[in-house]
């Protein structure tokens, strides 16, 4: 049994503890609150430390691995500190920061929570099983309600930019990006991969607040998935026009990703998404954003 | 009840599956009167062309100017191979007829340039054949119209046909010729796949892009101003073996600021279970649009089902009737047609330029 620490706020902490009774050969042992006052009652009977300086220095030997839900800055600087104890990391809103650490001998898992959602992995199997053929084309929409998540364009850019290349086993050769001059919160990209593979991704962060809206097709050689919030819809009448419902998919993505932490960690394997995925997923995005600022082909070659 | 002109029309070739013609016959204020065509096209353009007399017991006659000049005829509905349309549309609009004309409009923009300008010089009427009166497309631009999403911003059209065409790639075996573009055309036929019939072989993009590129025409009311296209051959061996694309995604830059996208592919029977994936996404100031081009359908399942019979089948599509409504009513009052040469010459110029920025792996300027 793995004794699991998390750092987190206690609304994270109250996803987490709703997967406990999901968790194989793992439990929730400690928790250290980001914001003061956070309370990791949702986990069960844990030791609660004040801060995560105070589990590192105090708590240790009450846990054998951590996870970390924090912004970019503070989880980089947590996970370093983790795994300075000699603790497997598990680091949520993983950025550039993060990629440094993943030289050291400790497992370090950055949380690329997208790669877990049960429409991504139904697609994910679907292509690796060879049902679909050589990846074609990635496409997908997403639109957000502004600040719904993050910071910055970057962050927000990033779970694409890592499915894209995630999906096509590879970094893109060529980006070319469109931003709008009339809308800040938006970005288009549109990345070329080996063997002609093309992704064509859209990103808004400007819908009206109330919902957001994701749509991911993979067409392959042989076959097509369509992962696509439009087919999901159901509807709502109360008067006036009816309104359309989104089916959830739960926090599955959560759950996946964590059992995964715990299964490299109890097989002695290398987890399924590393620091290097990260540090792909980051350098696309420079390129990205790049090509957006410069309204150039960053890489690319001739024709295709 | 007002006395209403019924317009006389001549089939100008009709080698492709006739939807446009058929079209035209049915329309309560077209006739069609007399099909023609060059004496000297090759036996299968003959055949066609008079399988199809025979069916509406009208005439075939194998010399357009005699045709012209002895039917009485107000319009022309210009059907041939892709790289003819533009020559018999010109010389239709020469003799002062109004034209419909299947698209694409032409597989080279000289020939659009050339259409345009007779059209112009001889004031007469062209309506490019679009979708832009299916039931969907016409409640988006209520939707953008009303000023529900506020201003445009940006619009992606996703157009996958899940149609065969012909043997997978990579099934030839070595040694094999490679597929002869108008045979494998020809063989089309049988099952209405055949979008790009003619000698000069044509991407996906020359073929079908018309119809994403038309939407977003009339929903932006602007021109492509820039393209960066990535293209491939991912599916069709006829494709392979003559160089064209089957798959395209193409990044555009419309003008009055408006970004967007097109991702076209003719992706194989298996990959959908309706004619295909085909929506619209738009994004405005003050919210989002998503649509399925194909709603309103209907689903039919049942047992011993043919594999390749669509199961959602379109309702309501209304799309011919109203391009045929729209054409009498720019006869009628000399308005505009939803979609008319110049517009279709731009829309081919964008696409060109799509080709040439998927060859170069450059961002083109469109000639618009």
């Amino acid at each position: 049994m793995i004794r699991l620490a998390l750092i987190s706020s206690a609304e994270t902490a109250q996803a987490y503890g709703a997967l406990s009774t999901r968790l194989r050969r793992a439990a929730w042992t400690a928790f250290a609150p980001l914001d003061s006052g956070g309370s990791g009652q949702a986990l069960g009977q844990v030791t609660e430390a004040t801060s995560a300086e105070e589990l590192f220095t105090n708590q240790a030997d009450v846990f054998d691995a951590v996870v970390i839900a924090a912004d970019q800055a503070s989880a980089g600087r947590l996970a370093k500190a983790a795994s300075s104890l000699g603790k497997p990391v598990l680091a949520g809103a993983a950025g550039s920061n993060l990629t440094a650490l993943g030289q050291a001998d400790t497992l370090l898992m950055p949380a690329h929570p997208w790669r877990f959602l049960p429409s991504i992995q139904s697609v994910k199997r679907s292509l690796d099983a060879g049902k679909l053929g050589q990846a074609g084309l990635l496409r997908i929409h997403r639109w957000l309600p502004p600040g719904a998540d993050v910071e910055s364009q970057a962050e927000r850019i990033l779970p694409d930019a890592d499915l894209a290349c995630w999906l096509f086993g590879s970094a893109p050769e060529s980006v070319w990006s469109l931003q709008s001059a009339a809308n800040p919160g938006y970005i288009q990209f549109h990345l070329g991969f080996a063997n002609d593979g093309m992704a064509m991704i859209d990103i808004a962060a400007s819908l009206p607040s109330g919902g957001d809206y994701f749509s991911l097709t993979m067409i392959g050689g042989t076959g097509a998935a369509y992962a696509d919030d439009h087919h999901n819809m159901n509807l709502l009448y109360s008067g006036g026009q009816p309104n359309a419902i989104r089916t959830s998919q739960g926090r599955a993505d959560l759950g996946g990703q964590l059992q995964e932490f715990v299964d490299a960690i109890s097989e002695q394997r290398e987890p399924s998404v590393t620091p290097t995925d990260t540090a792909t997923a980051v350098a696309v995005v420079e390129h990205i954003l790049e090509s957006a600022d410069n309204r150039q082909v960053i890489g690319g070659k001739e024709g295709n | 009840m007002a006395e209403t002109k019924t317009f006389r029309a001549g089939v100008f070739s009709v080698v492709k599956h006739c939807y446009l013609p058929r079209a035209v016959a049915a329309h309560p204020r077209f006739e069609l009167v007399v099909v023609t065509d060059d004496a000297d096209q090759p036996d299968w353009v003959h055949e066609r062309n008079q399988k199809f007399a025979d069916e509406f017991g009208i005439p075939y006659v194998r010399d357009v100017a005699k045709a012209i000049a002895e039917y009485d005829l107000d319009m022309a509905a210009v059907s041939p191979e892709a790289e003819r349309h533009c020559d018999l549309a010109v010389r239709a609009a020469d003799a002062g007829l109004h034209v419909i004309a299947d698209k694409p409009m032409s597989t080279r923009l000289s020939e659009c340039d050339r259409l345009v300008e007779a059209g112009q010089r001889n004031d007469v009427k062209f309506l490019l054949w679009n979708r832009n009166y299916l039931p969907a497309v016409v409640q988006t631009k209520e939707a953008i119209d009303s000023g529900a999403i506020g201003e445009l911003q940006a619009i992606h059209v996703d157009f996958y046909f899940s149609k065969n065409a012909g043997p997978p790639k990579g099934s030839h075996a070595e040694g094999d010729p490679p597929i002869n573009w108008l045979d494998r055309q020809m063989e089309a036929h049988a099952d209405g796949s055949d979008g790009g019939v003619g000698k000069e072989a044509m991407g996906e993009l020359e073929i079908e892009g018309i119809y994403p590129l038309g939407y977003i025409h009339m929903l932006t009311g602007q021109n492509v101003q820039r393209v960066f296209a990535r293209t491939a051959t991912h599916f069709h061996q006829a494709n392979v073996d003559n160089d064209v694309d089957d798959l395209a995604t193409v990044s555009l830059e419309l003008g009055g600021g408006v970004v967007g996208s097109l991702c076209i592919g003719r992706i194989g029977a298996a990959s959908h279970p309706d004619i295909g994936e085909i929506k619209i996404h738009v994004i405005g100031s003050e919210g989002g649009l998503v649509i399925t081009e194909a709603r309103p359908e209907v689903s039919i399942y049942y047992r011993d089902q043919p594999p390749l019979e669509f199961k959602n089948e379109r309702i309501a599509n209304e799309n011919d009737f109203l391009l045929m409504d729209d054409f009498a009513r720019a006869l009628d009052t000399g308005s505009e047609p939803i979609l008319n040469a110049k517009a279709g010459r731009d829309i081919a110029a964008t696409v060109f330029a799509a080709v040439e920025s998927g060859k170069t792996g450059q961002p083109v300027e469109v000639d618009c």
